[in-house]
């Protein structure tokens, strides 16, 4: 009976097709007529926002086992200065998370697990992805086969954005990983006026999850509000 | 094991307020622990409508939450909202759930822990039974006059990082019935909870404390 041997040459091609098949791919962009340009590029810039916002979301987490847990959601962003601020709290009205990022992340309050380490620099990270135009290079616009307009930016993390806008108006911005992995999905339904009434957020890779948020009001804010201070406790009586 | 946990306190923390705003219905109006405790003891079933206001920094505006809820003695609670999300908390012969109206309808919640449910079940005893000053959780100062207070201060340095201190303010002209309990947290942040339609010791379908919708 002959036996195989592997030889050199054998362990190197495997080596190859391991390699190339380890690599994912972008999706394909299609270019437009180069005079529809500015305006693809002008639609992709649709889902982010160009004035202070105040939203208030309710939360609804998957967990593994199809277990779902609600929770209500605030956020306030101010695009100029890219500033956040994100709070979640129970229904019952307790606090369990309060951050803001303004160049540095700063959290007030985070009640396990969201003290987790690197939770609130993740979250944050998916708040400007929702909300806040990409701030790497736009290197390709165009629109994906099914006909949806898509703009492709480099981020300065090495990562790169897709952010796509759909014929009914409804969009989606993927991140991805300089190796082409998807990291982040966000679908943006029911958009009225530019505000969608819901949006999917999953997380891909080493950690995944998925969060539906479902708008229970937008109202633009005065950008001072985002330089006032803290309340005082309030009086009670006693 | 970390997300059970915070589960755990989570829904420790909105059965601490249900069940606090239920028994503090349930106070009637009284200028000593002693009148307090008399007048519980009367009481065998309450329902009111609540308005739940959420103040915090973030908000121009208080985020305002509306239901009702319900309360059999000794232990059966239903504490509902309506909007601006649909949920229920019921508990019954010391089985508690929650079920809060999602993608899939009004499904259960993620679960709590066995701990929990034990720590509320002992603050139900303690407060049906008008034992504030007893309770190993809180200590209780209660302030009469013309608008009677019960105040409540947590006890345990976990507790207090959550909630500085519960004001609970007695109706002045209608004995066993509250007008409203303010949770105070830190940073000018309180949730206060106001109750209208009070009734006491109206019949109450046993169906509400065994069945979600």
């Amino acid at each position: 009976m002959k036996v195989f041997e592997p030889s050199i040459r054998w362990i190197l091609v495997l080596m190859v097709m391991a390699l190339f098949s380890s690599c994912s791919h972008l999706p394909v962009i299609n270019h437009v007529d180069p005079a529809a340009a500015p305006d693809t590029k002008e639609r992709c810039l649709r889902p982010f926002l160009d004035v202070p916002y105040r939203f208030i979301h309710s939360l609804e987490v998957s967990f593994p086992g199809g277990r779902t847990g609600t929770l209500l959601g605030v956020t306030v962003v101010y695009p100029a200065e890219k500033t956040i601020h994100s709070v979640i709290m129970t229904i019952e009205g307790f606090l369990l998370f309060d951050a803001r990022y303004d160049k540095e992340v700063r959290v007030n309050r985070a009640v396990p697990p969201f003290n987790a380490e690197q939770f609130a620099g993740h979250m944050m990270e998916d708040v400007r992805l929702m909300f806040l135009a990409p701030e790497g290079k736009l290197v390709d616009a165009g629109v994906y086969t099914d006909g949806s307009s898509v703009c492709r930016y480099y981020g300065n993390k090495d990562t790169i954005v897709d952010v796509s806008i759909h014929k009914d108006e409804s969009w989606e911005i993927k991140a991805y990983s300089s190796s082409h992995d998807l990291l982040r999905k966000i679908r943006a339904f029911d958009v009225q006026t530019g505000i969608p009434g819901m949006v999917e957020l999953s997380g891909f890779g080493f950690r995944e999850y998925s969060l539906r948020l479902n708008l229970i009001s937008a109202e633009a804010v005065s950008p001072e509000a985002n330089h006032m201070r803290p309340a005082k406790t309030p009086e009670d009586d006693e | 094991m970390e997300s059970m946990m915070a589960e755990g306190r989570a829904k420790k923390y909105a059965f601490i307020i249900g069940i606090l705003c239920s028994c503090a219905v349930m106070l009637g109006w009284a200028n000593t622990w002693e009148d307090i405790q008399r007048e519980s003891a009367k009481i065998q079933s309450v329902s009111a409508q609540f308005s739940q206001q959420k103040h915090m920094q973030i908000l121009t505006k208080p985020l305002v939450s509306k239901g009702r809820f319900y309360f059999q003695a000794p232990d059966s609670v239903r504490w509902e909202y309506s909007s601006p999300i649909k949920s229920v908390l019921i508990m019954q012969k010391g089985s508690i759930k929650r079920y809060t109206q999602g993608s899939r309808g009004l499904v259960e919640d993620a679960s709590g822990s066995l701990e929990t449910m034990q720590i509320v079940l002992q603050e139900i005893g303690r407060w049906t039974r008008g034992q504030f000053t007893e309770n190993e959780h809180f200590s209780a100062t209660l302030k009469g006059g013309k608008s009677p207070r019960i105040i409540l201060t947590p006890k345990e340095k976990g507790l207090s990082a959550m909630i500085s201190r519960i004001v609970i303010t007695l109706s002045p002209d209608r004995p066993g019935v509250i007008k409203s309990v303010k949770i105070l947290e830190n940073e000018g942040n309180y949730t206060l909870f106001e109750f209208t339609d009070v009734q006491i010791n109206g019949k109450i379908s046993e169906k509400l404390f065994r069945e979600v919708g």
